[in-house]
């Protein structure tokens, strides 16, 4: 029972500190932050109180000054300054309380005299007033009482949520300090009888029929003012309702809870304004997408659209095959024997080619960095990295075009042998001739997809000719790009055969060209000859 | 990989800020900022120090920061705000005189933060020489991103609450990270420019967990505890690679028991010119 009872005095204090914050008395303010500032030529305290308020006192450049405002002057390195830098360095390892006890209870040194000693004098005076806590606080009544039967209750209520807490702390603003608690049960004022102070009704109902010379606050919970009721100061609702209100309230009708409502409910309208601009945004992007998307499925101009994009993309070929026969023609002309070389390796190794070449263009970026540091972090290099930035990717490109070049020779002239009659346009002893086959025959799956784009319901089989196509291209480069690597250029034969029976059989294997191949038999190493993989 | 290459570019520029240069004129200031712990709840806090040398730990007592920074004032000015949830702490160039050539070797930072509040952590220093211990500290998520610094890390206390991520950012540095396990981190990323990283993979794991590191130029020592399970799945160029008491199966290389093992850790290795080991400790 005695211990119930002790309890019971805890939690009310425990209560009271919460609700009644200001009116627990207190000698001397709460610090929440200090910085302490010290330098040549000033040292300076600054307080940061509970409320908010701060406090700034220094001893700087020969002036006493607190919060910006002069109290008089001091010598550098007097007594005034030495007490006052031993208060600083002792309150670098204090805070709060023993914080504001140790500024309070600084002394100036008494053997200051003069105008040191009144500016002395008046930064003391001025921290103790600003630190110790006003008188009212500590002089005010705090009565604080529970009706029977509600230990539990209040425990309840300390260890509940802390939103209940701060909706309490919130209706007993500004409120007298005379408080009377009620939890989890009805309070009745009969009729005729006075209650003094402010009554803190939580779960229960509140009924009224007499006078409360004081504040009613209902938590949730009901009141109800019977007529003739006097309730002298506010009558304030948090989450509770008034069941009748027959009777008087003199300070007023207050919801506590209203303002929170109202940012609520802005809350809800901001987050409902944000929503419907962010579905907005997505419808447009939406109606956008599929006026997108009509532009490229089913209309009236469609056909008509399909045609222009099939030509063009035939046009397009067909030009990318005319530059590269140009490109072919000069090749020819210009490197005819490394050409011609290349092409013999692409076809003798077309699998140790493509690797090499695979190779080479994955190392040709690192290979192009790594050339540049190089250089770079040899200094004397610097002239030659500067060219060596653009040329090596310049030459990585020629070598790949000459690569791709000798391959299609390569095709031209397994076209030119294929026996079809379509290819008879095709002299395999002219190199020009072989490359322009070739070309054609390799750009050939890009054609046919572009053309078959045009036809409706064949986009399936346009796509298909289009991978057919990249994967030839892609091949092709590859073959020719290990090859011009192999090869060095066309400088070096990787297959220079020596055995006669492979001669023979590749003279077998010539072409009935006749003038083709007295050029051939003329030049050792000619296009026919090397054909079959063989110099003859 | 772009970041490290983007510090070895800055290398030059940090090395001149930590170049020891005439202390004339210089005018030193110390200065102590505390606040009183209110509440328990969650905070970011961003702690940045520019040059100097710089400590970190756990404060016992009811605090919410505690800092003790020793700078020059004629360039630099203390920050310690505490706004809602925020909490920005740092020296700033004052605007008044700074420049590179000025001295700020002499400067420090002793720093303690609050122990039981859950902050979300951003740590960022320039060429300072940093002595952080983490341990205590209740770390909801982490940042850490250096210069040209020589960072010592330690956790050496479990994290009592889980973190989201742990994210090391080093430039050029010397940058030196233990207790990793003490984290409490889902995810941990380390992303390093040039020069020596070692990460000590001890602590008291809570689940399994995933790395990653990014290594630039330099050389990567990874610490493992014998017990706990590693894997590395590595992507490397020009970069020696030494995986002591790991197999390879696949793609990947696995500590002996990492079936075994009660937690395992993930490890997504990205190196380029340098090296990396795997030392086991006892």
């Amino acid at each position: 029972m005695r211990r119930s009872a002790a309890l019971n005095r805890s939690l009310l204090v425990a209560l009271a500190a919460l609700v009644l914050p200001v009116q627990g008395s207190a000698q001397l303010r709460e610090v929440v932050s200090k910085q302490i500032a010290v330098g040549a030529s000033d040292a300076e305290l600054v307080l940061e109180f509970r409320d908010g308020e701060r406090l700034s006192a220094a001893l700087r450049n020969g002036s006493v000054v607190v919060d910006d405002r002069t109290l008089g002057s001091f010598e550098t390195g007097d007594a005034l300054d030495a007490a006052w830098r031993s208060l600083l360095g002792q309150a670098i390892a204090l805070e709060n309380g023993p914080l504001a006890q140790a500024v309070v209870d600084w002394a100036p040194p008494e053997s200051l005299s003069g105008e040191a000693a009144e500016a002395a004098s008046a930064l003391d005076e001025t921290l103790e007033g600003v630190l110790s806590a006003p008188a009212a606080d500590a002089a005010q009544d705090v009565s604080v009482s529970i009706q029977d039967g509600s230990e539990g209750a209040l425990a309840r209520l300390l260890v509940g949520s802390m939103t209940r807490l701060s909706v309490i702390e919130e209706a007993l603003e500004g409120l007298g300090s005379r408080l009377s608690i009620h939890i989890e049960e009805d309070f009745d004022v009969p009729a005729g009888e006075v209650v003094e102070g402010t009554v803190l009704v939580i779960d229960g109902a509140a009924n009224v029929a007499g006078e409360i010379q004081g504040d009613l606050v209902v938590i949730d919970g009901d009141v109800t003012l019977e007529p003739g009721s006097v309730v002298s100061g506010e009558l304030r609702l948090a989450d509770a309702r008034v069941v009748r209100n027959e009777g008087t309230v003199e300070g007023g009708v207050v919801d506590v809870l209203a303002t929170e409502r109202t940012d609520i409910s802005e809350l809800r309208d901001r987050i409902r304004e944000e929503i419907r601009d962010e579905v907005r945004r997505d419808i447009r992007s939406e109606v956008r997408r599929a006026e997108r998307s009509s532009d490229d499925g089913f209309s009236l101009f469609a056909p008509v659209r399909s045609v222009v994009r099939g030509i063009g993309g035939v046009i397009e070929t067909v030009f990318v095959v005319l530059v590269l026969g140009l490109l072919g023609a000069a090749a020819a002309a210009f490197a005819g024997e490394n050409l011609e070389v290349v092409a013999e390796t692409a076809r003798r190794a077309p699998g140790r080619a493509a690797t090499v070449g695979l190779a080479g263009t994955f190392l040709a970026i690192p290979v192009w960095i790594l050339g540049a540091i190089a250089l770079v972090v040899t200094i004397v290099g610097i002239p030659v990295a500067i060219a060596w930035l653009p040329l090596f990717p310049a030459a990585v490109a020629v070598a790949a075009i000459f690569g791709y070049l000798a391959v299609a020779k390569n095709a031209g002239e397994w076209l030119a042998d294929s026996g079809y009659e379509w290819t008879d346009w095709i002299r395999p002893s002219n190199a020009v001739h072989t490359i322009a086959a070739g070309l054609i025959g390799l750009s050939l799956a890009f054609g046919v997809a572009h053309l078959v784009s045009i036809l409706p319901f064949f986009g399936f089989l346009s796509g298909l000719l289009t991978f057919i196509g990249v994967v030839v291209t892609l091949a092709a480069f590859q073959v020719g790009f290990g090859a011009v690597i192999l090869t060095r250029g066309g400088r070096r034969r990787e297959y220079w055969s020596t055995d006669p029976d492979e001669t023979w059989a590749a003279a077998m294997d010539l072409d009935s060209d006749l003038n083709a191949s007295a050029e051939a038999g003329a030049a050792p190493g000619g296009a026919d000859a090397n054909r079959g993989g063989h110099d003859v | 990989m772009f970041d490290g290459t983007l510090r070895l570019l800055l290398l030059p520029f940090a090395l001149a800020v930590v170049t020891p240069a005439p202390s004339a004129g210089q005018s030193w200031k110390e200065v102590t900022m505390s606040r009183q712990l209110e509440g328990a709840g969650p905070i970011e806090a961003r702690v940045s120090y520019g040059a100097g040398t710089f400590s970190l730990t756990a404060t016992p007592e009811p605090l919410l920061y505690r800092m003790s920074v020793r700078y020059d004032e004629e360039a630099f000015e203390p920050r310690a705000e505490f706004s809602g949830d925020q909490l920005v702490i740092g020296l700033e160039g004052s605007g008044r005189r700074f420049s590179f050539n000025r001295s700020a070797t002499g400067g420090s930072m002793n720093l303690e933060l609050a122990r039981g509040v859950p902050m979300d952590l951003d740590l960022e220093f320039g060429a300072v020489k940093a002595a952080v211990d983490l341990g205590g500290l209740s770390l909801t998520d982490l940042q850490l991103s250096t210069g040209a610094s020589e960072s010592i890390i330690e956790v050496s206390e479990p994290n009592p609450v889980r973190m989201s991520k742990a994210e090391f950012e080093v430039g050029a540095a010397d940058f030196t990270l233990t207790g990793l396990g003490n984290l409490g981190a889902d995810r941990i990323s380390v992303e390093a420019g040039v020069g020596q990283v070692a990460l000590g993979l001890d602590g008291a794991w809570r689940s399994n967990a995933r790395m990653s590191i990014d290594m630039g130029l330099g050389a990567l020592e990874i610490r493992v505890p014998e017990g706990l399970g590693i894997r590395i799945r590595k992507d490397s160029f020009l970069t020696s690679f030494d995986p002591e008491g790991l197999v390879k199966r696949g793609d990947s290389y696995y500590s002996l028991d990492w079936e075994e093992a009660e937690r395992n850790v993930t490890i997504d290795l990205n190196a380029a010119f340098g090296s990396v080991q795997v030392v086991w400790i006892r």
